[in-house]
């Protein structure tokens, strides 16, 4: 507890004036909010499928487990072969994880996803490819609408996914597929 | 810390000055993250908006951190999130050091947090037994080749594929001579894949830190957080005071700025909301000091906790491009380094690594003042009776002639007539450093004064 009051005291002769809590007074991007989701989502290493989404993404994960590719799904109505663990490691051979994103940002090509929808937390990063689905109503202009719908009191753990993971530590040379999974497929509902 | 061997800034820049392809690629490739930044910024036309909402965000905060603070606390033990409070970085390790030993962890696997570095939680660890993995590749790469990050986002930014590559088959058994960025990258992978499954805990920073949520925000490109994160039941983040904000309209404003000033991305591949232990797990959070509620005591350096760590001062910097990152004398370089760190450098010379060219100012997501606060870092420097070694000497004097006409006037036609009739090999050893790299200007015939009432003045 010392500690802790030590720091409060200190923090009582702070030399700054008070100031006003800030308001955001952004007017939104709201023309085509698809198009705009697209070319985010293309610019960050991402793919989209928006025709015939749902059938599509069916017969793509029929075709995974047909050749033996170990796939999670989380969404009603593609079925995988593999159940949710309760031990995280166990989806360390993972090869598809199917997940709903709750909404998606137009702004920068990012889907909400909750671990709710993912099952199990690790489930979209342990992956080697991930596959989202998001309904086509669903995509807010900007990260300030985007906040106003994330509801943290109803889940302990939720991410913003923009795109396949990437780093470019190595001589500033873009590389996909560096932790996280190595491509990222977005079904647009 | 302090030891009689530590070099200047100068000194240091020096050595790595000494390649000149190697700074030249170093500016360049540091120049074009600068690049991806200005598109990034101006794709936005509300980008102005945007940054002078993060400065007031940052400045609200700030001037009420301890309600904020408070009501962060209680808002995470609600969660079943447990808080711990740290003074400084020796209590901060102690805390951590606990909390894994009643875990009996043995390996802890850790995202980037320039916290830890400030706070040397790594020797810490290892002192007592416990092995610390890097994660992210930058950081694994320098913690592989014993060094410290050279910059607070592209930590390995000093080094060349090809030397990656020597150290990857050195230490991770990678083919001799290759060096290819995405074979590198994917071994890594493979390498790093390992130790996130055999990890007993796992570490990250805090970008934001949300009060009336009581959640972190963790933002990566690599999902190194995440992969540890969300592995082991028993997860630990490090935090300063300066990282809190009060809502989720605050994290939405940064959130658009941090990563396109960083690195001219939209935002980062992650943007992860920890709000609770994952079943069955535990969560802990450490508030640390160290210094900060110090810097608040003074209306100017308490702006430069502002700073989100973007590394975007760092990328434009023209002293730091090509002085490289060790040249500091402390773990952040660059402009936000010196506006943290000058105090705590005891060659006293790093606040004059910096032209004052207010180009990180200009790039600052929360408008932290860096040129003003370096400048008040220099006049610290002088009111403490450190001045380095010659300025000491040489600027009372400077400005005692400058402060008289007479003199003045009398030394700048000393200076005319020496550089038009004297040898300049003869002159150049009284320009100092300034003249080892440059030939002497000419000089004009006569003063501008003289010149302007001859000319203009009727």
């Amino acid at each position: 507890m010392s500690s802790k009051s030590d720091i409060l005291a200190a923090l009582g002769s702070v030399a700054l004036a008070k100031h006003p809590m800030p308001q955001v007074e952004i007017a939104p991007r709201l023309d085509d909010l698809i198009g705009q989701f697209e070319a985010s989502l293309k610019a960050v290493g991402g793919t989209l499928v928006k025709e015939d989404a749902m059938s599509a993404l069916q017969a793509k994960v029929a075709e995974l487990v047909g050749e033996g590719q170990q796939v999670i799904s989380q969404v009603a109505d593609v079925t995988g072969n593999r159940e949710t663990p309760e031990d995280p490691h166990a989806l360390r051979d993972i090869n598809y994880a199917v997940i709903d994103g709750e909404f998606a940002v137009a702004e920068n090509g990012a889907v909400w996803v909750t671990e709710q929808g993912a099952g199990i937390r690790i489930a979209p990063f342990i992956c080697e490819n991930l596959l989202l689905v998001v309904r086509a109503d669903s995509i807010v202009a900007n990260m300030h609408q985007a906040l106003k719908q994330v509801d943290l009191q109803s889940t302990g753990y939720g991410v913003f996914i923009s795109g396949p993971s990437k780093t470019a530590d190595i001589e500033q040379a873009l590389v996909i597929g560096a932790h996280g999974a190595c491509t990222l497929t977005v079904y647009l509902v | 810390m302090a030891t009689t061997t530590t070099a200047n800034h100068a000194e240091k820049a020096e050595i790595f000055c000494r390649d000149e392809t190697r700074v030249d690629w170093h500016s360049k490739a540091l120049w074009l993250l600068r690049q991806k930044r200005d598109r990034a910024a101006s794709s936005l036309p509300e980008w102005e908006q945007l940054r002078e909402l993060g400065s007031e965000y940052k400045l609200h905060t700030l001037s009420h951190l301890g309600e904020y603070l408070e009501q962060f606390e209680a808002n995470c033990v609600k969660q079943g999130i447990q808080v711990h409070w740290a003074k400084n970085g020796e209590e901060h390790n102690r805390i951590v050091h606990e909390i894994l030993s009643k875990h009996q962890v043995k390996k802890l696997v850790k995202s980037k947090s320039m916290l830890t570095e400030e706070c040397h939680l790594n020797p810490y660890l290892e002192q007592h037994g416990i092995e610390v993995i890097d994660t992210d590749l930058g950081e694994r790469i320098i913690q592989l080749n014993k060094q410290p990050p050279s910059h607070i986002v592209v930590p390995a930014i000093h080094l060349k594929k090809e030397e990656v590559g020597e150290l990857f088959h050195e230490k991770i058994g990678t083919e001799k001579g290759a060096s290819d960025p995405t074979y590198l990258t994917r071994a890594a992978r493979q390498h790093l894949r390992e130790q996130f499954l055999s990890a007993d805990a796992a570490m990250t920073g805090v970008n934001m830190a949300i009060a009336d949520q009581g959640a972190i925000v963790v933002c990566t490109n690599e999902g190194n957080a995440d992969m540890g994160g969300n592995l082991p039941g028993l997860t630990l983040h490090s935090m300063g005071i300066d990282k809190m904000v009060p809502n989720m309209e605050a994290a939405s404003v940064l959130l658009r700025t941090l990563a396109r000033n960083a690195i001219g991305q939209p935002i980062t591949t992650y943007s992860s909301f920890y709000h609770g232990p994952k079943p069955g797990g535990e969560m802990h959070i450490i508030i640390v000091d160290n210094g900060r509620t110090k810097a608040l005591q003074d209306e100017l350096l308490a702006e430069s906790l502002k700073c989100i760590r973007c590394g975007g001062c760092i990328n434009t910097c023209p002293v730091y491009r090509r002085s490289g990152g060790y040249s500091y004398n402390y773990f952040i370089p660059g402009p936000i380094g010196i506006a943290v760190g000058a105090q705590q450098d005891d060659t006293n010379t790093t606040a004059w690594a910096c032209t004052l060219c207010g180009s990180c100012t200009y790039v600052c997501p929360t408008k932290v003042p860096l040129d003003k606060i370096i400048s008040y870092q220099r006049r610290l420097k002088a009111e403490q009776g450190k001045l380095p070694y010659g300025k000491e000497r040489y600027m009372p004097m400077v400005g005692k002639m400058m402060g008289s006409t007479t003199m003045f006037n009398c030394a700048m036609s000393v200076a005319r007539f020496s550089l038009r009739y004297l040898p300049h090999s003869m002159l150049k050893p009284f320009s100092g450093a300034w003249g080892k790299y440059r030939e002497l200007p000419k000089a004009p015939k006569t003063s501008f004064e003289t010149w302007y009432n001859q000319n203009r003045s009727k």
